[in-house]
């Protein structure tokens, strides 16, 4: 018998036991779609972590003080300048933070003020919507001038118009020159609630000293980033006249570092999802050898029939067996369907967006093949394996 | 020469601890175009001579040729193949392929054959038609009358052509008119050449063939243990 004939026959079969069928795909059905929706939803949480933690910057080193020295931290602009001479650096930006009402008119609210130079856009990937940066000229002069992150610039009610306005910061005016694009974020906090004034600002009006709390340092390519942090690690403990056997008065985080970690995790989360999801395509499986024992036993008279009109031991198997491939296959697809349209709409939902990875479904089809293989090939040999006569009396 | 052939057959069935010799040395020989019955009580080894006749099963000892080929041999595919191109089967219970229509059933023997889709179709009609069904055949068997369900049964049986047909009890669960003419059909087949073997406990039944071959205990009446030709 040709593959043809026995897939019509097979499907003939579906159709005059339509509910038992569906009920039976009805396993494979939530097995495969939540093998897809799980792998899915895996992988849009890996993309979005890697998008986000990208947009914080790339190739980028953040130095964090640890040590104190009386009440001021050990790292100070002069060491940011230090670490701007080191030959693979491309930018550095200080950072001194504190927290500080904004008002406009009686409009306020309570945000991050970061003093920082020029460096700072290209160091942590900020882009301005309206106005300008940061400059080197308004930096060197400490003068009070802000740039406003987007949320700040939002609930203050300002737009374009506001460039040149002035706001008030802690009591102080200062002009605002810019607002920025937002980035949007989500999980760790919000990078585009704060307000960037240069950092001598910060210094000389809110928290005094020359002591900054954070260096960002951008490498200038990715293959640098180990050798940079070796230079600056040896640079600080030169500077800060640390004794070989003391540790740091200071940290390096490495956001590459970061970056791999978090897809590992999320790697292994999604993984972990699949395996889950798997268990539950298993027990579809298992439903499927047992409604096709089931169908085995019922039908034992026409397997009876069928040898005596001819057909021979592997007719009956490649009968079952297609039956099996038949159901777990139609399962598969639609398993695929359903498991795309949740992964849509938990993309949506999530905002990480959807799209089709051939992949997985070609992983998903696969499978349902491989489940209706193995739970199918027992029942069918179980039918094949009858004797004529007693499948003939059998009632 | 004979169509069918069997020699000092044996059929021992092993029940665990106590065998049961249905068959115990049973010869006799079918000329193609004969119409035979054989006939004997319940009990008397007829369903094993249906199994062995129709190479469902093997004789435990003897020999059994069948259109020239020794058959007793046999592996389970080479049987199957031979079922499917030498004999056609008429059972009691019509035994017809549920939720199937009729000419669905009645292709099902040249499915196996490995003839194409369209071909089946048209040799199932024309034997459906030959036995007056023209009208029943998309019928499924629960849509049929047990005499309908038979004929049907008989249209399957023809539709390869065989060499042989071989009938068991064929009106056992037919009413009597309904039974008279399915033995009309036989007889009609009988007319235009086909070899019939017919297996019945009813004498009325067996006394359509031409021959009747009686058959008691295992042996066939009036050969003392198989030795003497019947």
């Amino acid at each position: 018998m040709s593959a043809v004939e026995l897939v019509r026959l097979a499907l003939s079969r579906l159709r005059t036991a339509r509910v038992r069928a569906a009920l039976t795909m009805l396993g494979v059905i939530i097995g495969v779609a939540s093998v897809v929706a799980l792998v899915s939803v895996g992988r849009g949480t890996t993309s979005q972590i890697t998008s986000r933690l990208s947009a914080l910057g790339t190739n980028l080193l953040t130095i964090n003080a640890t040590g104190r020295n009386g009440t001021n931290t050990t790292l100070t602009i002069d060491d940011a300048n230090a670490i701007a001479q080191t030959d693979t650096v491309a930018a550095v930006a200080p950072e001194v933070q504190t927290q500080q009402v904004v008002a406009v008119g009686r409009t306020t609210t309570t945000t991050s003020i970061v003093g920082t130079s020029a460096a700072y856009a290209s160091v942590r990937a900020y882009e301005v919507w309206q106005g300008t940066f940061l400059t080197d000229t308004s930096v060197d002069s400490s003068l009070r001038v802000a740039v406003l992150g987007a949320t700040v610039a939002n609930a203050l009610s300002l737009d374009a118009s506001a460039i040149g306005t002035q706001v008030s910061i802690g009591g102080l005016s200062f002009e605002v020159i810019g607002i920025l694009q937002p980035k949007g974020g989500s999980g760790f906090q919000d990078p585009d609630n704060e307000v960037l004034v240069p950092v001598g600002a910060v210094q000389k009006y809110f928290v005094g000293g020359n002591q900054v709390r954070t260096i960002g340092v951008s490498v200038a390519s990715p293959d640098a980033i180990q050798s940079t942090r070796d230079a600056i690690t040896s640079l600080l403990r030169t500077r800060h006249g640390i004794a070989t056997t003391a540790s740091d008065d200071f940290s390096i985080f490495d956001q590459a570092q970061l970056l791999s970690t978090a897809t590992s995790i999320s790697g292994t989360l999604t993984l972990l999802l699949g395996g889950i999801a798997s268990i539950s395509l298993l027990v579809g499986g298992i439903g499927i050898m047992n409604i096709m024992l089931v169908s085995v036993r019922e039908r034992t008279r026409e397997i009876g029939i069928r040898k005596a009109l001819g057909a021979k031991a592997r007719d009956i198997l490649s009968q079952f067996l297609i039956e099996a491939l038949t159901l777990s296959l139609i399962g598969g697809l639609i398993g695929i369907a359903v498991g795309l349209a949740v992964s849509a709409l938990i993309g949506r939902i999530a905002g990480w967006g959807f799209s089709i990875d051939p992949g997985t479904m070609a992983i998903a089809t696969l499978f349902s093949l491989v489940v209706g293989v193995v739970f199918g090939v027992w029942p069918a040999r179980q039918a094949a394996r009858l004797d004529p006569i007693a499948a003939l009396r059998y009632e | 020469m004979s169509l069918l052939e069997l020699e000092q057959v044996t059929r021992t069935y092993d029940m665990g601890s106590v065998e049961v010799q249905a068959l115990r040395g049973v010869s006799l020989a079918i000329t193609a175009g004969e119409f035979v019955a054989i006939v004997g009580p319940s009990g008397s080894g007829k369903s094993t001579m249906m199994g062995i006749l129709g190479c469902l099963d093997r004789p435990t000892s003897g020999t059994y040729s069948l259109d020239g080929t020794e058959v007793s041999e046999l592996a389970d595919d080479a049987l199957a193949q031979i079922r499917s191109r030498t004999i056609g089967f008429v059972f009691q219970s019509y035994n017809l392929i549920p939720r199937t229509s009729a000419v669905d059933n009645v292709a099902t023997p040249l499915l196996y054959q490995g003839v194409g889709r369209r071909e089946r179709h048209a040799r199932a009609t024309a034997a459906l038609e030959r036995l007056g069904l023209g009208d029943r055949l998309s019928h499924e068997p629960t849509e049929l009358s047990g005499g309908e369900q038979q004929r049907v049964a008989v249209a399957r049986a023809i539709v390869t052509d065989p060499a042989v047909l071989l009938a068991d009890e064929p009106t056992g669960n037919l009413a009597t008119h309904q039974g008279l003419e399915v033995l009309e059909v036989f007889k009609g087949l009988h007319a235009s050449g086909r070899t019939i073997v017919l297996i019945t406990h009813d004498l009325s039944v067996a006394a359509v063939a031409d021959r009747q071959i009686r058959l008691l205990d295992g042996l066939v009446e009036g050969q003392a243990d198989g030795r003497l030709a019947a």
